[in-house]
């Protein structure tokens, strides 16, 4: 039964220096009080302000691409997309982490995107970023579309991505940041 | 023009556009639900008020402690409007906290597609 193992799970996650996770429906109220929790967990420590302030920025753009961009939505609410965020500290490195699941027949593009932008030094990111800006919404994307440039703006390493088969039709995408 | 007011939200910023006084604030936090549909109303009072074409000073203070990458978006799109008006007599007042670089930078990049419009990064 889950209920017995769920220590062992607990010691897991916070072996793994795992801040806060969620995995389920995620909706713009958790976003929202999520990220005041997170914000006050973080001034409360003893890290720079500027540090905090990156780990809640990238954190945003990580849940507002699982409600905006996963596949699988919630029975109830469509508003809410279904996927999982990991925010924690390793060392001396803070990682947020999202995943969710994507059409299959979007791997490819997203791939390439993504290797794209990991090769970029900060230079090349800031630039593409203000190309992107000027640029239109494209047609997949209900926010800017930049939300990658972002994280990989305010990480501290190249981001790094996975994708999984879960059936014919659809991929599990996940996509981490350090800083 | 009547006053656009918006009281702020955890994820929405505080507007106070005011067509008397010809200062306008945004302030706050910005990374609404659905960004689109926060900033349609701004963005269409903006275009109205520019319309009004009135000649004295008018000023934008932009004091916003975070914003998410459509926000940017958003943001660009209200400079790029002001900017096309070719008016020297608005100015935007890119108010951030003395300690937050991150907040002056973006400032920064803003600042570097403006032709037009007085652009200032204030530090508090």
């Amino acid at each position: 039964m889950l209920s017995q193992s769920l220590y062992s799970y607990k010691s897991s996650l916070d072996r793994d220096g795992v801040i806060f996770t969620f995995c389920g429906p995620i909706s713009h109220d958790i976003v929202e009080g999520v990220g005041v929790t997170l914000k006050s967990q973080l001034a409360g420590s003893q890290v720079k302000q500027t540090t905090a302030m990156k780990v809640f920025a990238v954190f945003i753009e990580q849940v507002q691409n699982v409600i905006n961009y996963s596949q699988e939505r919630n029975d109830f609410d469509s508003e809410m997309g279904m996927g999982i965020i990991v925010v924690g500290k390793n060392e001396e490195k803070y990682f947020i982490i999202g995943g969710n699941k994507i059409k299959t027949s979007k791997v490819t593009v997203l791939e390439e995107n993504l290797t794209e932008l990991v090769a970029m030094d900060k230079d090349e990111l800031k630039a593409f970023y203000k190309k992107r800006r000027k640029s239109n919404t494209s047609e997949d994307s209900k926010g800017a579309g930049i939300g990658f440039i972002e994280m990989a703006r305010k990480a501290s390493e190249p981001l790094v991505f996975s994708f999984e088969k879960v059936d014919d039709e659809y991929s599990f995408f996940s996509i981490e940041a350090d800083i | 023009m009547t006053r656009l007011q918006i009281e702020k939200t955890k994820s929405s910023p505080k507007i106070d556009f005011d067509g008397q006084t010809h200062i306008h604030l945004i302030e706050g936090e910005s990374y609404p639900e659905n960004t689109q549909q926060f900033y349609d109303p701004i963005l269409d009072w903006i275009n109205s008020y520019l319309a009004e074409g009135y000649e004295g000073e008018i000023i934008f203070n932009i004091e916003l402690i975070y914003f998410n990458s459509s926000s940017s978006k958003v943001l660009l799109d209200i400079f790029d409007m002001l900017d096309e008006t070719k008016n020297e007599k608005i100015t935007v007042n890119w108010i951030h906290d003395e300690d937050d670089e991150a907040m002056e930078e973006y400032g920064e990049e803003f600042e570097e597609d403006i032709e037009h419009i007085k652009f200032h990064i204030v530090a508090k």
